[in-house]
C-alpha cells in the first residue's frame, strides 16, 4: 500500500470506530551505507522502510499509536492499539488536530545529482577517504571505522481537517575513525563530512583530518588537578547544546523539569550569546518547513545578546501558555509521540579565530573531546562531570596534549561565564552548532 | 511469522548471486510505553514494529539489507539488490532446515498484551504517590513502564531455523528534590525478561521512596571533591564499571579489527586475580537473557576472565570467521534494521569473600559510590567514564557526608588490575547498552569492589 492509499483508508476506518478525528504521519526512508576496511568493502547495507504513526480523538481523548506492518491485520490493530491508549487518559488531556496553514515555507532539500550516484562511485569515495586517513606520515596503526551512507527520506502528514503536507530530503553523511599508535599509547581522531552537494565532499581531506586528530593526541599526559581557564572547541560546545537544549522546552519549563521558569526577559547568558533555532537554514543537516504537528517553521532567537527570548512550543505547550507554537513539535521517529525538538540549534559566531581565543586566554586549556554525556550531565541541575581530553595551552600557544582528566560545572554557570565566542561556528551531524567558546576558571581532575 | 516456503526462496535467491551464506532475520515486535509525570499520565503509546533483515556473506564482506515489505517478491528483490555489485556463480547449496527446539528459558505468567493498560497505570501512580510523599521537597516525579513482546525468527542456508519471543518489562522511577534554586534527581528501574508478574516481584513504591531519598541527599550535598583516590563501588548497577572498562574491549566487534586494547591477550593476565567475570544469555527470566542469540545460535554461559586471566572473548558468526574462532551465542541486535554483532547479554563480576563494611573500614580517605548512573568507552584506548549518581566520602573507614557530581575515569587495562577488594553481596542490574548494532538491554552486575586508585572527576 502506498501513503495516498493508506491516508484514505486510515482515515475513514478511525472515524467509523468511532474516533471523532485523526492524524496521521507516514515516514519512508530508504538508506545505503557501505563501510570500507584495509581497501575492501567489509560491510554493505541497503534498506527501505515506511511506517505510519496515528494519532486520534476517542471520546474527547486523545490516543496514540504507530506501526510498520502495513497490511489490513496491521491497521486494524494500529487503531485498536489507539483507542485503548485513548480510554487511558483524562478528557482534559484532548488535544486538538491543527488545520491547514494559509502558506508553507518553501525548502529545498532534495538534491536530484545525489540520487544519481552509483554504489560504485560511494565505494570509491569511501576507498579514498580510508587511503587517505591510513597513508600519512603519522603513526595511524589502522582505521576503526570508515564508512559512507546515504539517505532519502519522505515525511508526510495528513488529517481528517484536511491538512495534507509532504517533504522529502537527502544526504549522505562519511565518517572516519583513525587510531594512532605510538608504543603502548592508542588514540582515536575521527571526522565527518555531511551534505547533499556530493561535490562538496572532499574525501581524501576528511580521511587526513581524522589522521591528524587521532596522531596530535598523542603523547598526552594528566595535569594537577584545580580550577583552569579553558576554551571549548567548536565541537564541545556543540554537544554541550545538545544535552541541554531541553531546558528551553515550554514542556520541561511548565513541568518543572527546568531552572528557566519566569526568565523571559531576563539575562540568563553573556552578552555574547545569541541561540538561534533556524528550521530553514539553508543546508541545514535538520531543515524543515514544517514540525510534526503541521505547523509551518520558521527562524528563532531563543537567547538574543544573553537575554530569553522565549521557550520552544508545540501546540499543546503552546495552549498552557496562551501563546502559539514556534513549530517545534516533533516525534522522534515513528515510535514516539509528539514532544519538543530543537532543530538547527546554535550559538551565533563571533569575530575572532580560535588561536585568538587562546590568544586572549594565555594559560589554560583547549578541551577539544568530551564523552559520557548520557551520564555524567545531570539535564534537572545543569550540573556535569565529563571525562575530557585537550591540549595544555601556555603563552597562547599549544604545547602538549592532556589526557585523563575532567572537566566540571554546571550548564547554566556556563552560559553566563563565557567571556568571548569565536568566529569558527560548527554543526554536529546533529544539527547542534556552535562556535569555540572561552570560558574562565573550570574545575577539572587529573592527578 | 514466515512461511518456510518464502524463507527457502529468499535464501536460494541469495545463494544463487554466489554468496557464502545467508540469513533471514525477521521480527515482529509489540511495544507499549506508559509514562506519568507528577502522577498523571503523560505518554501512552504502542505499536508494532515489523520487517526482515537479510544478510549474506561473500567472504569476510557482509551484505545486509532490511525491508518492511514481508512479500516473497520484496524479500528476493531486497536479497538480489544487495548482491547486484558481486557478479558471482551459486557455490553453496541450501541445507535443508533443523528445526532447534529447546524448553523456554525465560516463561512468563503474565503477558503484558493481556493486561489492561489501567492496570499498568495503577502501579506507575502508586510509586510516584510514594516518592511525593517521601519528602516535602519532593517536587517533580517520573514513572514508566515499558513491554515488549519481539517475536523473531532467524534462518540460514546453514540449515538454522530458530524462533523466539522474547517478552521484557521494565519499570522506572525518577524524583526531583528542589531547593529555592537548585533541583537534584534521583532514578532507579528494574526489569527483566517477565511480564507483568515483575510488579509482584519488585517493590515499586520502595524503589520510588529510594529515588526520592537519593534526590534529597544530593540536595544538600556538597560537590565531590577532584583528584585520585581508592573508590569502593556498590554492588548492581556498580557492574557498569565492568561493562564498559573490559566488557566492550572483549566484543569481537573491537577484537576482530584489533581495535581493543585487549586483543592477542587470550591467557594472559588482564585483571587482579581477584577478578572472574562472566557473561551468561541463560539466566532464566534476565533482562539480557533469551534462547537464541540474534543468529539463531543457542545462548550460553561464557567465563571471560577467570581469577584475572582472559579466558574468552564474546564471538559472533562473522568476526569468529575473521577471527578463526567460533561463535559464543553473542551476536545481538536492537531490532531487524541492524546487521547482529557480538554483544553482551547478562554480564557481571563473580562473588569475592569481603564485606563491604570491612572494604570500607580499610580505607582511610576515599569514595563509596553507592549508585551508579551509565558511562561510556572508546574499546579502542579502553579510556572510559561513568557518573556516580549517590556518592559519600569515606574517612577514617567511616561513612560520612554525601557528595554529588562525582564521575569515575580511567583506562580499562589499569583498573581491572588495580581491584584490591571484590566483596560478597553479588547483585545484577537492568541497563540499555547502546553500540554499533543498536540500543539493547543488557544486565550489568557485581558485588561491592574496592579499586585501590581512581581519578575522581568532581569540584574543589
Amino acid at each position: 500500500m502506498n501513503w495516498e492509499d493508506i491516508q484514505k483508508k486510515v482515515i475513514k476506518q478511525a472515524l467509523d470506530m468511532g474516533f471523532s478525528d485523526c492524524e496521521m504521519h507516514y515516514d519512508k526512508t530508504e538508506a545505503f551505507e557501505v563501510m570500507v576496511m584495509e581497501g575492501e568493502v567489509n560491510n554493505y547495507e541497503n534498506s527501505s522502510t515506511q511506517g505510519i504513526a496515528f494519532r486520534g480523538n476517542f471520546e474527547n481523548k486523545t490516543g496514540y499509536a504507530y506501526t510498520e506492518q502495513l497490511t489490513e491485520e496491521g491497521l486494524t490493530d494500529l487503531l485498536l492499539t489507539a483507542k485503548e491508549n485513548a480510554q487511558l487518559l483524562f478528557e482534559t488531556q484532548k488535544e486538538t488536530l491543527y488545520p491547514p496553514q494559509k502558506q508553507y515555507p518553501t525548502l529545498q532539500c532534495e538534491n536530484e545529482m545525489l540520487e544519481r550516484l552509483t554504489p560504485e562511485e560511494k565505494i570509491l569515495a569511501t576507498k579514498k577517504m580510508e587511503t587517505a586517513a591510513m597513508h600519512t606520515k603519522l603513526p595511524i596503526a589502522s582505521i576503526d571505522y570508515c564508512l559512507l551512507g546515504t539517505y532519502r527520506n519522505q515525511t508526510a502528514i495528513a488529517n481528517s481537517l484536511g491538512l495534507s503536507l509532504s517533504f522529502c530530503r537527502n544526504n549522505a553523511t562519511a565518517y572516519v575513525s583513525a587510531i594512532a599508535k605510538n608504543g603502548d599509547e592508542v588514540k582515536t581522531g575521527s571526522d565527518f563530512w555531511k551534505g547533499n552537494d556530493w561535490k562538496t565532499f572532499d574525501p581524501t581531506k576528511t580521511g587526513k583530518r581524522a589522521a591528524e586528530r587521532a596522531a596530535s593526541h598523542l603523547g598526552a599526559k594528566t595535569i594537577p588537578s584545580g580550577k583552569y581557564d579553558v576554551v571549548l572547541d567548536q565541537a564541545v560546545m556543540a554537544s554541550f547544546l545538545g544535552v541541554y537544549s531541553g531546558v528551553f522546552y515550554a514542556e520541561q519549563v511548565q513541568k518543572g523539569f527546568s531552572l528557566l521558569k519566569d526568565k523571559i526577559g531576563q539575562k540568563i547568558a553573556a552578552d555574547c550569546v545569541t541561540l538561534h533555532d533556524n528550521p530553514l537554514l539553508e543546508n541545514g543537516y535538520v531543515s524543515t518547513p514544517f514540525d510534526s504537528e503541521g505547523v509551518a517553521c520558521y527562524d528563532k532567537a531563543v537567547i538574543q545578546n544573553g537575554v530569553l527570548q522565549t521557550y520552544l512550543y508545540n501546540r499543546k505547550a503552546a495552549e498552557k501558555d496562551g501563546v502559539s507554537s514556534t513549530g517545534n513539535g516533533f516525534k522522534a521517529g515513528l515510535q514516539a509521540p509528539v514532544k519538543t525538538a530543537v532543530t538547527n540549534f546554535y550559538i551565533e559566531k563571533g569575530t575572532k579565530s580560535q588561536e585568538t581565543l587562546l590568544q586572549d586566554m594565555q594559560n589554560g586549556l583547549l578541551i577539544t573531546d568530551i564523552s559520557g554525556l548520557h551520564a555524567g550531565a545531570n539535564t534537572i541541575s545543569g550540573d556535569f562531570s565529563l571525562l575530557a581530553e585537550g591540549f595544555c595551552i601556555e603563552n597562547g600557544k599549544k604545547t602538549y596534549p592532556v589526557e585523563q582528566i575532567t572537566i566540571a560545572g554546571n550548564f547554566y554557570k556556563l552560559l553566563e561565564e563565557i567571556q568571548e565566542v569565536g568566529n569558527d561556528l560548527f554543526f554536529a551531524q546533529s544539527g547542534k552548532g556552535a562556535p569555540s567558546v572561552r570560558v574562565t576558571k573550570m574545575d577539572i581532575a587529573g592527578e | 511469522m514466515l512461511k518456510q516456503s518464502l524463507v527457502m526462496h529468499t535464501l536460494e535467491a541469495a545463494l544463487e548471486t554466489g554468496a557464502d551464506f545467508a540469513e533471514v532475520y525477521a521480527e515482529r515486535t509489540k511495544r507499549n510505553r506508559l509514562e506519568t509525570v507528577n502522577g498523571i499520565v503523560e505518554t501512552a503509546f504502542g505499536g508494532v514494529d515489523y520487517g526482515v533483515g537479510i544478510r549474506l556473506f561473500f567472504g569476510n564482506r557482509v551484505l545486509y539489507g532490511y525491508t518492511n515489505d514481508m512479500t516473497e517478491q520484496s524479500l528476493i528483490e531486497t536479497a538480489r539488490t544487495l548482491a547486484a555489485a558481486q557478479k558471482g556463480t551459486q557455490l553453496q547449496k541450501l541445507q535443508p532446515y533443523q528445526p532447534y527446539i529447546y524448553q523456554n528459558r525465560n516463561p512468563i505468567q503474565i503477558l503484558p498484551n493481556n493486561v489492561e493498560k489501567r492496570k499498568k497505570a495503577e502501579h506507575l501512580f502508586a510509586a510516584s504517590a510514594a516518592a511525593a510523599a517521601y519528602d516535602s521537597r519532593i517536587t517533580q516525579t517520573k514513572a514508566s513502564f515499558l513491554d515488549v513482546t519481539q517475536e523473531v525468527l532467524v534462518a540460514n542456508t546453514e540449515g538454522v531455523w530458530a524462533e523466539d519471543c522474547r517478552i521484557r518489562s521494565r519499570f522506572s522511577i525518577e524524583a526531583v528534590a528542589s531547593s529555592a534554586s537548585e533541583k537534584q534527581s534521583g532514578h532507579l528501574a528494574q526489569g527483566g525478561s517477565v511480564g507483568f508478574e515483575l510488579f509482584s516481584q519488585i517493590d515499586a513504591e520502595q524503589m520510588a521512596k529510594e529515588a526520592a531519598h537519593i534526590a534529597v541527599t544530593m540536595l544538600g550535598a556538597n560537590h565531590c571533591p577532584a583528584g585520585k583516590m581508592p573508590v569502593v563501588i556498590e554492588n548492581g548497577f556498580g557492574g557498569v564499571i565492568f561493562h564498559e572498562a573490559c566488557g566492550h574491549g572483549l566484543e569481537a566487534t573491537a577484537v576482530a579489527k584489533n581495535a581493543s586494547v585487549f586483543a592477542g591477550k587470550l591467557g594472559k593476565q588482564i585483571a587482579s586475580p581477584l577478578v572472574t567475570a562472566i557473561d551468561d544469555g541463560t539466566i532464566p527470566n534476565a533482562w539480557g537473557s533469551a534462547n537464541i542469540d540474534d543468529e539463531g545460535t543457542p545462548t550460553r554461559k561464557n567465563i571471560l576472565i577467570e581469577n584475572g586471566i582472559l579466558k574468552s572473548y564474546l564471538i559472533d558468526r562473522m568476526n569468529g570467521k575473521r577471527m578463526g574462532m567460533l561463535s559464543t551465542g553473542s551476536s545481538r541486535r536492537q531490532n531487524y534494521r541492524y546487521a547482529p554483532t557480538s554483544r553482551m547479554t547478562n554480564t557481571f563480576l563473580a562473588a569475592g569473600d569481603t564485606s563491604v563494611q570491612q572494604m570500607i573500614k580499610d580505607t582511610d580517605f576515599g569514595l563509596y559510590a553507592k549508585q551508579m548512573g551509565g558511562g561510556s568507552v572508546d574499546p579502542a584506548t579502553g579510556s572510559f567514564n561513568f557518573a556516580v549518581l549517590e556518592g559519600y566520602l569515606i574517612r577514617n573507614g567511616e561513612i560520612c557526608e554525601p557528595v554529588r557530581g562525582a564521575t569515575l575515569i580511567g583506562k580499562g587495562a589499569e583498573v581491572l588490575m588495580d581491584i584490591d577488594r571484590v566483596g560478597n553481596n553479588l547483585k545484577r542490574a537492568q541497563g540499555m547498552c547502546g553500540s554499533i548494532s543498536g540500543s539493547i538491554p543488557t544486565d550489568v552486575g557485581q558485588p561491592a569492589i574496592r579499586v585501590k586508585e581512581m581519578t575522581v572527576g568532581g569540584r574543589g
